[in-house]
């Protein structure tokens, strides 16, 4: 059976154009998924969407996974949802019976905090943080000091006659991640660090648009808190979560699996496909989360995955296991 | 008179009325509205640059780091010139439109001069127009706030974007049957009553919460025909996701910004007279932005929306304005974007220096300390 081609036409980790494949996306079937399988040591899995939905386990995914395994597949999970750290997501898969330790997980939340720390980020330094708990907690475990988070989201601005709006001088970076508690003061908190402490970071931990926060329907994601921010600071954040391949390095510190010997399996292109095509991975698409087909068929997409399928437990149907 | 090179993108602002039938409102060249803003932000362009960018509006865009630049160019424009002759810029207009905050007054307080300035243009026959991107107030409201100042100002000649906003969807023929959604404050629930128009949100859903549970559906009206987005104090994620579900869902439904100013001054004689820097519209509307990954009509500010209504309803040309303004990115883009001169004054939040740093790019025909140098025969020394 023909194997297109995947190699990168440009395999700069760093670069975030999307690559363009020089042919359409693959639909899975049993001999494509059987040559995938046996290219490929290390899955890495998005989770919204893609593992469930909300809190709503998606179809065969419990076995699919186990099968990977069997088969001596190295499993990662990937995820730009920042509302909760990386313990707090192994609880969950936990919860719904699936067996994931939280060295396999990589959240946008931990990406935000290894950011700031593979920099050096100053200890005596802040982080002040519009989103979840998540940021909070892995912000902590590495040692900084967090403030905001869920915390401010009762807080209001205080619009009274010479009542300043007072901010800590000493917050070094702010980071923004989804925020289903977003309101004003965080704005303001945030844009006031920004714009007059002097040096101060602005991280986003991802910049999707929407997400299925909830099995029913798509709710605005990180992409909008991070929006608002740069509406009113004018600046541009450094993006820790996909499509950057900053985590990237972190997996590879972890797993000893060489990126092209990996498959990336998301269901939206501006971030999952596009990561695992920065990075020099395979892609796998699934129509399971917030792209359908005719958004990966339309002209205006650019973003083509090496193979797509409706859901991960394709796999294992496939591979008539 | 400073000579000034052509603008060689020319981002003709007539509104083109829609089909009369209310059962449709199609708007004809959406591009017109995205602002040429921003210019100033860039420091890697210097004034003498022969061909400048602008950027596209767009801010909201997940793969690239940077903000994409659109085939918009200007050339460069000759450096401000110092105001010396007030008497031969009053002389060659035949109306001046003001910006409000940093022009006219600071908080609650009437800047220097300004009462004296108003009496002699008007004295001299000249038109007085006052267009303000807050939109947090109607302008009812604003009519009252010049009074309490001792101005003399009628509400038929001040502009502000929730009046815009309005406006705006007047032009369009917006349906009557449909509504809008407001993620705004109370001027523009006013002004779109004002019209004639059904509204649903605004501040009284400042105080509606979300939990993310399974099963929880958000509904919406699928009559809403128009997501109006500005200045809001009450922002929060309900709203968010109704503007959203609305825009990415009813068909045709239109997404408007009345500014997309990054910080402000909150000026309010009711209220607080702080002046220090509060984030603005462009907060909330970026937010919509990022979750519909669709750009805005902006009808404020430095759109020409206001200057062809404005001209259209007095019935004046454009060569025959001053603009008026504090604010280089969305005053003098105002006024270029529009054609007309343009006067920067110093009284409000640009400085000499800033005007003059060559990362920026916005050059007005003219520069004055305030807008009572008029009064003046030559300018008073900076």
């Amino acid at each position: 059976m023909e194997q297109v081609s995947m190699e990168a036409t440009n395999p700069n980790p760093s670069s975030m154009s999307g690559v363009a494949a020089a042919s359409a996306a693959e639909l899975l079937c049993c001999a494509n998924a059987r040559a995938l399988l046996d290219s490929v040591d290390a899955f890495l899995f998005d989770c919204d969407g893609v593992i469930w939905k909300g809190d709503k386990l998606i179809d065969g995914v419990p076995q699919t996974l186990d099968m990977l395994r069997s088969k001596g597949k190295k499993l990662v999970f990937v995820t730009n949802n920042s509302t909760k750290s990386r313990i707090q997501y192994a609880n969950k898969f936990q919860s719904l019976g699936l067996s994931v330790n939280q060295d396999e997980i990589f959240s946008s939340s931990f990406a935000a905090a290894m950011y700031l720390k593979v920099n050096q980020f100053p200890p005596h330094k802040k982080v002040y943080v519009i989103g979840g708990e998540g940021i909070v907690q892995e912000l902590q475990l590495a040692g900084f000091t967090a403030l905001g988070g869920p915390e401010d989201a009762e807080k209001r601005a205080q619009w009274k006659s010479n009542c300043l709006f007072e901010h800590d001088k000493y917050v070094g970076a702010v980071v923004v991640g989804l925020d289903p508690d977003i309101n004003y003061y965080k704005l303001q908190y945030a844009t006031l660090c920004i714009r007059e402490n002097p040096g101060c970071l602005f991280i986003a931990t991802n910049r999707d648009s929407v997400g299925h926060m909830t099995d029913l329907q798509e709710w605005p994601g990180a992409g909008c808190m991070v929006a608002a921010v740069c509406g009113s600071t004018e600046q541009e954040p450094i993006v820790v979560g996909k499509p950057s391949t900053f985590m990237m390095d972190f997996l590879l510190q972890k797993f000893n699996v060489s990126t092209s010997r990996m498959c990336m399996v998301g269901d939206r292109l501006d971030t999952d496909i596009l990561f695992g095509q920065n990075a020099g991975c395979k892609t796998l698409l699934v129509l399971s989360g917030v792209t359908t087909q005719s958004t990966l068929d339309d002209p205006s997409n650019s973003i083509k995955p090496d193979y797509y399928t409706n859901k991960v437990s394709d796999i294992l149907s496939l591979l008539g296991e | 008179m400073a000579t000034k090179a052509a603008v060689s993108v020319s981002v003709a602002a007539s509104i083109t009325a829609a089909s009369s039938s209310s059962s449709k409102f199609v708007i004809n060249t959406p591009h017109r509205f995205l602002c040429l803003k921003r210019l100033s932000s860039f420091s890697s362009f210097s004034a003498s640059a022969l061909a400048i960018k602008c950027t596209s509006i767009s801010n909201c865009s997940p793969n690239k780091s940077a903000r994409s630049m659109e085939g918009f160019t200007t050339r460069t424009r000759a450096s401000a010139q110092p105001l010396e002759n007030a008497s031969e810029l009053i002389a060659s207009v035949e109306t001046f439109i003001f910006d409000c905050d940093g022009v006219i007054w600071k908080g609650d307080k009437l800047i220097d001069g300004v009462p004296e300035t108003l009496d002699m243009l008007r004295s001299k026959g000249k038109r007085l127009v006052f267009v303000t991107n807050n939109s947090t107030k109607s302008r009812k409201q604003y009519g009252k706030k010049f009074e309490t100042l001792g101005l003399n100002v009628n509400e038929e000649e001040i502009f502000a974007s929730s009046f815009a906003a309005a406006a705006y969807l007047k032009s369009i023929n917006f349906p009557k049957d449909k509504k809008v959604y407001v993620i705004g404050e109370d001027g523009i629930l006013k002004e779109l009553e004002l019209a004639g128009f059904q509204y649903l949100g605004g501040p009284e859903d400042g105080g509606k919460k979300i939990e993310l549970k399974p099963g929880f559906l958000m509904e919406h009206d699928k009559d809403v025909g128009a997501v109006v987005v500005g200045f809001d104090r009450y922002f929060n994620y309900y709203k968010v996701q109704y503007g959203t579900l609305c825009i990415r869902e009813n068909p045709g439904c239109l997404f408007i910004a009345t500014n997309r100013d990054a910080v402000t001054h909150l000026t309010d004689a009711q209220e607080w007279a702080g002046q220090y820097l509060i984030s603005g519209g462009g907060s909330m509307v970026g937010a919509i932005c990022g979750s519909t990954q669709r750009e805005p009509l902006v009808v404020g500010k430095p759109s020409t929306f206001m200057m062809d209504y404005l001209a259209n309803k007095f019935g004046i040309l454009k060569s025959q304005i001053c603009m008026v303004g504090d604010r280089l990115d969305t005053d003098i883009l105002f006024g270029q974007n529009g054609g007309c001169k343009t006067l920067l004054v110093l009284s409000g939040v640009t400085s000499l220096s800033m005007l003059q740093s060559p990362s920026n790019s916005i050059q007005p025909d003219f520069y004055t300390n305030k807008i009572s140098d008029f009064l003046s025969i030559k300018a008073a020394t900076l």
